[in-house]
C-alpha cells in the first residue's frame, strides 16, 4: 500500500531515459523560499541509485548547482525554474560513460558560422558578443540575448540587445555555458518540449 | 456530512452508478490512470502492461492502492478487442499508447466483416478477462473493479477506418446500421466475458465524439444499440464519449446506462440539468490543460466544481497522459475527502 513519496511538486519528467533501461526520472521541487530540489525514480531496478548520481552530478558540472546529500540548489538560494528543467534534461541526456565538463561560456553558431561569446560583467548580468562574419553579428547577438532570456528567465537590459541579467543578481557562470549551447534555437527547444508533451496523451479514434 | 455508514468503495461505487445514497462522492476513473511513475514503481511498463495480465492487473491496481481511487480499471488502452478481432496493431514504448493502424483497415463493408470465432481467446482479449480476474481475487471485496468493452462504432473506426466510415455514414446509412448491428456482438461477448471474469461495472467507450458526430447522428444511429447494450449486459454500463456532448446528453439519459463518462468541454452545472438522476455523471476534470500541465490547485478546483454541482463520480474526463504526477492524482480522492468533511 502506498509506496509514493511526499517528495514535492514535480517540475520536469525524463519519461524514458535512454541511458538506463528506459526508467522514468522526475525532478521534484522542495522547499519554499529558498527551494532545493531532488532527482528521483520510483524504478528500483538494479543501478538506479548510480544513474541518479550521476545525473545529480551532471547538475552540479553543468548548471553550477550546489549538492548536500540527495538534493541540489543553487548557491544564490533562488529557484531559476526553466534553467533548472532545462539543466535536468541535458544532464539526462548526458550518457554515464562521457566525461562531464562545464560547457564553455563560447559555442559556435553553426546557422551563421560566428562564434558567439558570453562574458560575465559582475552581479548576474551577461554581454553576448560574436566573433565571425560582420554582417550577421548584431541579429545572432540579439538572438541569443533573447534565447538566454527565455530559457534562463534573465531579464533583458533596457536599451540593449546584448545584455541579459539573473533576476538574484548572482553570477552563473556554468549554467550560462549550458544554456548557451540552446540559446541561437529556442525554437528547437520549443518544439522538443511540445512533443515530450503530447506523447502520452490518449486521443479519440477521431483525432489519431 | 451524510447519514449513510461508512462504505466500503465497492459499495459507494455501486451505489453512486445507480443512484442510491453514499457515504460520499466517490472516485472513479473509467478510463486508465496508467502514468510512467506508476510502471516503474510496480515494474509493470506499457506495452507490456497490455499484454501480460499479471502486469496489466498490478499497474491497475495503483489506481486503488497509491492514488486513493474506490475503482481499478485495468484496461488501459482500447485497443484489446479490435486487435483480437485482426486490427493492426502499433504497440509504441512505454511513453506512449498503443493505437489501431485504422489506415490499414482490415474491412471495407458489410459483406467483408468476418468476426473470428475465437476472438475472445487471442491473447489481448484474455489479457483483460485474466487481468480481472487477478484483481476480483485480490481486491474484490472492497474494490469496485471496472472493465471495459468497446462499442460498435467505436470498432468500426478502428477496423474500417475513421474517413471510410464517416462517409460511409453519409453515402449510405442503411448499411452503416447494420455493420454496427454486426459489431455489436463483440461489444456483448466481451463484455460478457469480463463479468464472468469478475467485473463490477464496465466502460462502454462509443467514440460519437462531438468533434465528428452530432448529437442527431446519436439518436439515429447509437441511442437504440444503447438501450440494448444495458438490457443484453448486465451489469452498471459507463458510456464514455469524448468532446463537447450537451447535444446528445437527453439521448444518453434515455438509454439506461448507468453512468456517462464525460469530457471537460461539458460545464458539470449544464450537464447535470440535463441529465438530472436518470444517468449518473462521471469525469470532466481536464486531461492535457489540467492534470497534465496545471498543478494540485487547479486539479482541487476543478474536483470541488463537480462536487458543488452534485456530479455523482468523480474522476478524470478519459485516460490520463502518461506523464501525469502523482500528486495531481492523489490530490482527486483528498480533496473529495476534504469537501465532504466540511
Amino acid at each position: 500500500m502506498a509506496d509514493i513519496l511526499d517528495i514535492g511538486s514535480r517540475i520536469e519528467l525524463i519519461s524514458m531515459d535512454p541511458h538506463f533501461l528506459e526508467i522514468s526520472i522526475g525532478l521534484y521541487r522542495q522547499g519554499g523560499e529558498t527551494p532545493r530540489f531532488l532527482v528521483h525514480s520510483y524504478s528500483s531496478k538494479e543501478g538506479v541509485a548510480d544513474r541518479l548520481s550521476f545525473i545529480r552530478q551532471a547538475m552540479v558540472v553543468l548548471g553550477g548547482m550546489v549538492q548536500d546529500g540527495n538534493y541540489l540548489s543553487f548557491v544564490c538560494g533562488s529557484e531559476h525554474h526553466a534553467a533548472v528543467r532545462r539543466t535536468f534534461l541535458e544532464a539526462g541526456k548526458i550518457s554515464p560513460e562521457a566525461g562531464l565538463e562545464p560547457r564553455p561560456l563560447s559555442s559556435l553558431d553553426r546557422k551563421s558560422g560566428l562564434t558567439l561569446v558570453v562574458s560575465e560583467r559582475g552581479s548576474g548580468l551577461y554581454e553576448v558578443t560574436a566573433e565571425g562574419n560582420e554582417k550577421a553579428k548584431d541579429r545572432r547577438v540579439k538572438v541569443v540575448a533573447n534565447g538566454l532570456a527565455k530559457l534562463g528567465e534573465m531579464r533583458l537590459i533596457d536599451g540593449r540587445e546584448d545584455q541579459v541579467q539573473y533576476p538574484c543578481e548572482q553570477d552563473h557562470a556554468s549554467l550560462t555555458g549550458l544554456l548557451l549551447v540552446r540559446a541561437p534555437n529556442v525554437r528547437a527547444i520549443v518544439r522538443e518540449q511540445e512533443m515530450a508533451s503530447s506523447r502520452g496523451v490518449l486521443a479519440a479514434p477521431s483525432q489519431q | 456530512m451524510s447519514d449513510v455508514k461508512e462504505m466500503k468503495p465497492r459499495e459507494r461505487v455501486l451505489a453512486a452508478l445507480n443512484r442510491q445514497p453514499v457515504d460520499r462522492t466517490p472516485t472513479c476513473n473509467p478510463t486508465s490512470l496508467a502514468t510512467v511513475e506508476l510502471m516503474d514503481l510496480v515494474d509493470a511498463p506499457f506495452p507490456q502492461a497490455n499484454r501480460d495480465p499479471e502486469l496489466m492487473a498490478r499497474l491497475a491496481a495503483t489506481g486503488h492502492t497509491e492514488l486513493g481511487f474506490d475503482t481499478i480499471m485495468p484496461v488501459f488502452s482500447i485497443i484489446q478487442e479490435s486487435s483480437a478481432v485482426g486490427c493492426k496493431i502499433q504497440w509504441e514504448q512505454k511513453d506512449n499508447w498503443p493505437t489501431v493502424k485504422m489506415r490499414e483497415p482490415i474491412w471495407e463493408s458489410l459483406e467483408d466483416i468476418r468476426v473470428p470465432t475465437d476472438y475472445l481467446l487471442h491473447p489481448d482479449a484474455q489479457c483483460v478477462i485474466e487481468a480481472i480476474k487477478i484483481l476480483k481475487r485480490d481486491y474484490g471485496d472492497e474494490v469496485a473493479i471496472i472493465g471495459k468493452t468497446m462499442g460498435p462504432w467505436s470498432l468500426a473506426y478502428h477496423c474500417m477506418g475513421v474517413e471510410p466510415f464517416l462517409l460511409l455514414s453519409l453515402d449510405d446509412p442503411d448499411q452503416t446500421k447494420r455493420i454496427l448491428d454486426k459489431l455489436k456482438q463483440i461489444t456483448i461477448e466481451f463484455g460478457n466475458a469480463q463479468i464472468e471474469a469478475g467485473a463490477d461495472a464496465l466502460t462502454l467507450p462509443d467514440h460519437a465524439t462531438g468533434d465528428l458526430v452530432s448529437g442527431e447522428y446519436y439518436d439515429r444511429f447509437l441511442r437504440d444499440l444503447h438501450i440494448e447494450f444495458v438490457e443484453k449486459i448486465p451489469i452498471p454500463l459507463i458510456l464514455h464519449i469524448c468532446g463537447r456532448t450537451v447535444d446528445r446528453m437527453e439521448y444518453i439519459a434515455q438509454t439506461g446506462m448507468s453512468a456517462f463518462h464525460y469530457d471537460s468541454k461539458n460545464k458539470p452545472q449544464e450537464s447535470i440539468d440535463i441529465t438530472g438522476d436518470r444517468v449518473s455523471l462521471v469525469g470532466n476534470i481536464n486531461n492535457p490543460e489540467t492534470l497534465f500541465s496545471k498543478g494540485p490547485e487547479a486539479v482541487r478546483d476543478e474536483v470541488i466544481n463537480n462536487l458543488e454541482a452534485g456530479i455523482q463520480l468523480i474522476g478524470p474526463e478519459c485516460a490520463i497522459p502518461l506523464q501525469t504526477s502523482i500528486e495531481n492524482l492523489t490530490v482527486i480522492p483528498e480533496t473529495v475527502k476534504e469537501w465532504h468533511k466540511n
